[in-house]
């Protein structure tokens, strides 16, 4: 173990490759395992069975749809802009991947570290927006401009809730660097319990589901109104391509919180948080926080757009600007 | 520039292409795998529940409350950005208690004006904005 460790230190051609490898790997099995998930746990909620065909309860099932997802035709319609349309999901996946390399998953399991982690990802994390507004426009089609106007206009401004919230963090540690965040928390408290800090990771929750795109604020894909909104005329792989988008979005997302307010890769009270316990620690915190997404997905009805965005201006905005101010308060005179 | 900062800038631009050709490369694959006889005319048409489509899409209006939002988050995401500089150093020594205090309550003061500007003039109100 001792020798492996070492030997990939060496050689960082090879450590770049194999995070190159592994990560991507991540992303595709985020995306298979959450959308089975999803599919299982969104049936057992509305008194269903879901997949039961393919494998026991339809494990399955999900590989099966990746290969037939493959095997589809890829159909450009004719009044669409070609190039831009056949650019949209590229540009969707690749901030994806970009992301994944600045995670800490563990204390010495990472790709890279970056003293300003935390404005790196932010900033990634943001080129889906153009993603989604480059898709709605270039396939022309009603239902698609609708949909992406709705979304850019949804995840501008949910974006500055979550900017706020995550530098109320960024003010009592005065750090970008996700490790020295995590490393922050290593005593008993994590961020989440100080009580300035728990309103604050209620507000990113909030907007985190909005901005993943999520329901009860999946308005830019709702299909009763607009079928399936920005990607409604998008076929076989390059459909599959923004599903495993929004899974890792959804990782993303849950990653974040973990880090900057549930400990990251620490154990609670400090407990057994090595290399590798470390990231099964994280992990299983991430997947606590996107089951939970899930659940409320499942459970509550859609919201009306005018309601969506006066959520966002008139109360997340204003409570996470009151929420900074009293945190500069707590840090500065405590 | 240290090295282990460009080593980072490599990986990041390892990440960069390799996660375009990592999606490329399944389109190539669906290429060879997808089915070829079946192109109707209809295939290519722009979907809308199975009516024949009539217009382009930028024939159709939206509302002006979208560009509203827009630029009440221009003024506000660009200001939120300055803060992000200030957040690193406002926990040390070098700023003293006063100063810190006041200068972020005074920042986050004029911020906030944007919102209640908007406000007051009925950005965030979803009626009709032109009268026909």
């Amino acid at each position: 173990m001792e020798q492996i460790i070492k030997f990939i230190q060496t050689y960082s051609l090879l450590r770049m490759l194999l995070a190159f490898c592994c990560l991507i790997g991540i992303i595709f099995a985020n995306a298979i395992v959450m959308g089975y998930l999803e599919r299982k746990i969104a049936a057992r909620i509305q008194r269903r069975w879901g997949p039961m065909e393919v494998g026991l309860q339809g494990w399955l099932q999900m590989i099966l749809d990746g290969v037939k997802i493959l095997s589809k035709q890829l159909i450009v319609p004719k009044d669409a802009n070609r190039f831009l349309f056949r650019l949209a999901p590229l540009l969707c996946f690749t901030p994806v991947a970009m992301v994944f390399v600045a995670l800490p998953i563990s204390r010495s399991l990472y790709g890279i570290n970056l003293n300003i982690g935390l404005i790196y990802i932010i900033a990634m994390g943001s080129i889906n927006v153009f993603s989604i507004l480059i898709a709605g426009w270039s396939s022309n089609n009603k239902y698609s401009l609708f949909g992406a106007m709705r979304s850019v206009a949804q995840n501008i401004a949910y974006e500055v809730p979550i900017l706020l919230s995550l530098l109320a963090v960024v003010l009592t540690t005065s750090t970008f660097d996700l490790q020295e965040i995590v490393k922050a928390q290593s005593g008993p408290i994590w961020f989440v319990l100080y009580p300035n800090l728990f309103v604050a990771f209620v507000i990113y929750l909030i907007a985190g589901c909005a901005e993943t795109n999520r329901a009860p604020f999946d308005l830019p894909e709702a299909e009763s109104e607009l079928t399936a909104g920005y990607h409604t005329e998008y076929s076989g792989f390059a459909f599959g391509l923004f599903a495993i988008a929004e899974y890792g979005n959804l990782f993303i997302m849950a990653s974040i919180a973990t880090i900057m307010f549930l400990g990251g890769w620490n154990g609670p009270f400090g407990f057994l948080s090595g290399p590798v316990m470390g990231a099964i620690w994280f992990l299983s915190k991430v997947f606590i926080l996107m089951l939970t997404m899930m659940w409320v997905r499942w459970t509550y009805p859609r919201v009306r757009f005018d309601q969506l965005m006066n959520l966002a201006w008139k109360y997340l905005i204003p409570f996470s600007l009151v929420n900074l101010l009293i945190t500069a308060l707590v840090v500065k005179i405590i | 520039m240290t090295e282990s900062c460009l080593t980072d800038y490599m990986y990041i631009l390892l990440f960069m292409v390799g996660g375009c050709l990592a999606v490329f490369l399944p389109f190539v694959i669906a290429y060879y795998l997808r089915p070829k006889t079946t192109e109707y005319v209809r295939s290519f048409q722009a979907y809308e529940c199975g009516v024949t489509p009539f217009n382009q899409m930028w024939d159709y209006r939206f509302g002006v409350s979208y560009y509203l939002y827009a630029l009440i988050f221009l003024a506000f995401d660009v200001d939120v950005l300055y803060l992000f500089p200030v957040a690193t150093v406002y926990n040390t020594d070098v700023v003293s208690k006063i100063r810190g205090i006041s200068e972020l309550f005074i920042f986050i003061g004029i911020l906030s004006l944007a919102i209640i500007y908007a406000w007051v003039k009925g950005v965030f109100k979803w009626e009709r904005k032109i009268k026909s």
